[in-house]
């Protein structure tokens, strides 16, 4: 089944032209990877995706239903999650507490029952503090869930996104570069982390610049230069394909 | 130390309930009444601006329709106080909607300057809309509370039930910040991005709170208008809700009993002369005409140096230990 | 001749509009200049305005003629503007909008209590610029000041565009507007603008507190009534466009105008704020169109 379907989907920014004319497919179940240079439009078409931004033209479908135009917490509740490149963590609150504000996102007990202790909202509570807990554990950070997200480090703070995220009980979560700030060991632990999220039924679409994980993880490849899309295939068939290679050889030679 | 928190809200609970046992001096209570009623101004900011993260420079607009909505029902309409008390927060309440359904929406804070233009016609309307408001010679002859058959005149029954609502308000407030609800403002003001993606829906939220603390500045000033029988345009100026704001920003984020120790102390400030026996009119009389250059020097002080405000000092001794 | 007087009060009106428009378009465009270089809204614009008419009232009286004094209170206000700027903006170092915010709220209650306690109570009035009777214009009377409103206004905006289009500081300025941290990268110094801006929006308030003091009386507690009609201004225009700024100026300055003759004076002053809520409900990137206000 398809989970995500987007088409032709563009996002001008004054005379630039930051995602042109992008049209792909997320089948249910799927690691895709997002990659490109820097520039190439990927954070901006992960906006558009997710109730962000805004598209100047194109549709996004998730499960069969129009995303663009609905706010970014309609598309969370429809079962689309996502973490940002720039951790967005509640610094003032616990792990576990940032954790049980995803945990708390389909709950429907209010003001009104919270301000009352109403039994609806006290059974809610205990839920979410139980989810919280849960996908701490699953993302194996759980000895850090009474640490204010101020004082963790920048791995876990990764992770502690990543369960926020999971805790919506997504359908399918959008990871943005979430390697970047992480030594190899914790690398090595994402890609399992990765995993065990698609083996829990989570399909999984992630942006991300380390190509060793990139090639190791996903099922496919999407490739994005200057807003355009150059490939899409399976790691094996991009690892060869010639306007990749030039792509990347590009950035290279502009940077040094 | 533990239990000393735990137990520290019953211990001020038990000392304020038992206030007109301590004390028989009529104008004391009739001061701490008003630090009641500042009081409940505060528990409504203190969840707008300590836990949502959003300013209003419109909050004595509130008290004054308030005041006004009760003084009219029970002065012109002859309705039972307990009526006009609720018309007056049913009307700050739609208020607050009409002022924050626009300004919410976008981001930045819209809000503050739609509630300044707000505070500023407000105050301008209640002296010109004479007939109902009775202009700047203000609303009087407006009867003391009454519920049932009762009617609260002396000192010490104002002072029960004065605090006896802001008592309520505290505890639902408590409940609120405890629950999911408390959560979600807590994390529109860490991250607006992170809410959104955990499916905040943030401008709701925003819009609740403000909503919420609109219709307790007008209960305060229903209760106000009551307690003093007299209604002055001239108390519900945007200077006043600098005032509040002050005592919020002061009083610090993410708790109510910061914001409450701060309105505490700043109201009594303003009754100086009258609590510190041997101090002349005019020292106290000076400390008052600076009383709002304090004010705004201190919400530039606190923003600047220690942004979690009186609370946030207070957590900082509390977790000395914390690993 | 009925019909000649109707013509006539209409004219009337719109040269009161027309006038206090200006004065706003003023207000506005320091509102639009900071938030360009800081993205947040400068309560303390309107004590600006206040602050100009009241120390010009301030040097007459000393008996500095009435032009340098008008310059001289232009300038000490963007003094007072930039060194605002220095002791209570940037020690923010993460640049919140919402500490921002805080701060020039805190600030314009400090600068209004001084005005208070420096000038006093009272409202005062500045002398018009050039004496002598109300102009005749097809039956309105056209007071000589109005006439110095309008042409201070309009060479401040001409001196404006100058500058931003010309110089290497109004490039650095807009620069610094459309990014700050990619104008850093370019070695423009982000906070230096950021000053320049809060000074350059003061002496831009105090213009307009000046040339309409003469016209309305100034007195301490005039500011924040006024911040609040140049804001509305600023983002009936679209906030962070100068032009539209100046646009929304006149704009709102017509509306109230119209409203106090053809309605009633009383509802004068509702206006602003009609027009404030209005906007940000229906049209929140303001009637021409600018980059502020972004959905959330």
């Amino acid at each position: 089944m398809t989970m995500l379907k987007v088409r032709g989907v563009s996002r001008r920014f004054g005379g630039l032209t930051a995602v042109d004319d992008v049209s792909f497919d997320v089948h249910e179940g799927q690691i895709k990877a997002l990659i490109g240079p820097n520039g190439a439009g990927k954070s901006t078409l992960f906006n558009c995706v997710t109730g962000f931004d805004t598209p100047h033209e194109g549709s996004v479908e998730f499960k069969g239903q129009q995303l663009v135009g609905r706010r970014p917490q309609v598309a969370v509740q429809m079962g689309l999650a996502r973490t940002f490149q720039n951790t967005q963590l509640f610094d003032e609150m616990t792990a576990h507490e940032n954790v049980m504000v995803g945990a708390a996102a389909r709950h429907a007990a209010g003001f009104f029952a919270a301000a009352l202790r109403l039994p609806t909202a006290l059974a809610q509570e205990q839920e979410a503090a139980a989810t919280a807990s849960r996908l701490l554990r699953r993302t194996g950070i759980e000895e850090w869930a009474d640490t204010f997200a101020a004082d963790l480090p920048a791995g876990i703070r990764r992770l502690v996104e990543i369960a926020r995220a999971l805790a919506t009980d997504p359908s399918m979560v959008l990871l943005d570069e979430p390697a970047a700030g992480l030594n190899a060991t914790e690398t090595a632990e994402l890609v399992e982390t990765l995993r065990r999220i698609r083996d829990d039924g989570v399909t999984v679409l992630v942006v991300e610049h380390d190509m060793g994980l990139v090639m190791e993880v996903s099922d496919e490849i999407l490739v994005l230069d200057r807003g355009k899309k150059i490939a899409e295939g399976p790691p094996r068939m991009i690892q060869k394909d010639p306007l990749v290679i030039a792509a990347y050889l590009g950035e290279e030679s502009d940077d040094g | 130390m533990r239990t000393v928190r735990a137990l520290a809200p019953y211990l001020v609970a038990i000392v304020v309930a038992a206030g007109p046992f301590l004390t028989d001096d009529r104008f004391l209570l009739k001061v701490l009444t008003f630090v009641g009623l500042n009081a409940l101004v505060i528990v409504g900011l203190a969840l707008l601006f300590g836990f949502a993260g959003q300013v209003s420079l419109g909050h004595a607009a509130f008290v004054g329709l308030g005041a006004y909505a009760s003084a009219v029902c029970s002065v012109r309409f002859g309705w039972p106080w307990i009526v006009g008390f609720i018309a007056a927060g049913s009307l700050a309440a739609l208020g607050g909607l009409i002022l924050a359904l626009p300004s919410l929406r976008l981001k930045g804070h819209y809000l503050a300057m739609a509630t300044l233009g707000f505070g500023e016609l407000a105050s301008l309307a209640f002296v010109e809309a004479e007939p109902v408001t009775g202009g700047v010679d203000g609303f009087s002859g407006i009867p003391f509370p009454s519920i049932g058959g009762f009617e609260f005149r002396e000192p010490a029954a104002l002072y029960w039930l004065v605090w006896a609502i802001v008592g309520i308000a505290v505890l639902l407030a408590t409940n609120l910040t405890a629950l999911r609800p408390g959560r979600a403002m807590r994390a529109l003001h860490g991250s607006e991005l992170g809410a959104l993606a955990s499916g905040v829906d943030t401008t709701g939220i925003k819009v609740r709170v403000f909503v919420l603390s609109a219709t307790l500045a007008g209960l305060a000033g229903a209760l106000y208008a009551s307690v003093v029988g007299f209604v002055s345009p001239s108390v519900f100026t945007v200077g006043s809700s600098v005032t509040f704001l002050a005592m919020a920003v002061i009083g610090g984020t993410g708790s109510l009993a910061g914001p409450l120790v701060a309105a505490t102390a700043l109201t009594l400030v303003q009754y100086l002369d009258a609590l510190i026996p041997g101090i002349s009119r005019d020292t106290a009389r000076i400390v008052q005409s600076f009383q709002e250059d304090v004010y705004g020097m201190s919400i530039v002080l606190v923003v600047l140096l220690a942004p979690r405000g009186v609370s946030g000092l207070l957590k900082r001794l509390g977790s000395v230990g914390r690993p | 001749m009925q019909c000649g007087t109707m013509v006539a009060e209409l004219l009337q009106f719109i040269i009161a509009g027309l006038k206090s428009g200006a004065v706003y378009a003023l207000v506005a465009l320091g509102f639009t200049i900071v938030f360009g270089a800081t993205g947040a809204i400068n309560f303390a614009q309107g004590e600006f305005y206040m602050l100009g008419g009241m120390t010009g009232v301030l040097l007459t009286t000393w008996g500095v003629p009435l032009p340098l004094a008008v310059v001289g209170a232009v300038m000490l206000t963007a003094v007072i503007g930039a060194a605002f700027e220095l002791v209570a903006v940037r020690p923010i170092a993460s640049g919140d909008p919402l500490r921002i915010i805080m701060v020039t709220i805190g600030g314009s209650v400090v600068l209004r209590q001084a005005a208070l306690h420096l000038f006093g109570p009272d409202e005062r009035a500045l002398r018009p610029f050039t004496a002598g009777p109300s102009l005749r214009l097809l039956g309105a009377a056209v007071e000589r000041q109005t006439l110095w409103v309008w042409a201070i206004t309009a060479m401040a905006v001409v001196v404006l565009a100058v500058v931003y289009r010309q110089t290497m500081f109004g490039k650095a300025m807009r620069a610094t507007s459309i990014r700050r941290d990619a104008a850093r990268l370019v070695g423009i110094d982000a906070s230096a603008m950021v000053t320049a801006s809060f000074g350059l929006a003061a002496a831009l308030g105090a213009l307009g507190g000046l040339v309409v003091a003469p016209l309305t009386q100034t007195a301490f507690y005039v500011g924040s009534g006024m911040g609040v009609k140049g804001f509305a201004a600023a983002i009936l225009g679209g906030l962070g466009n100068p032009v539209a700024a100046v646009g929304g100026g006149l704009i709102l300055g017509l509306l109230e105008s119209l409203t106090a003759g053809y309605l009633d004076p009383l509802y004068k002053d509702a206006v602003a704020l009609v027009v404030l809520l209005g906007v940000l409900f229906l049209r929140p990137q303001g009637l021409l169109g600018g980059r502020g206000t972004e959905k959330v």
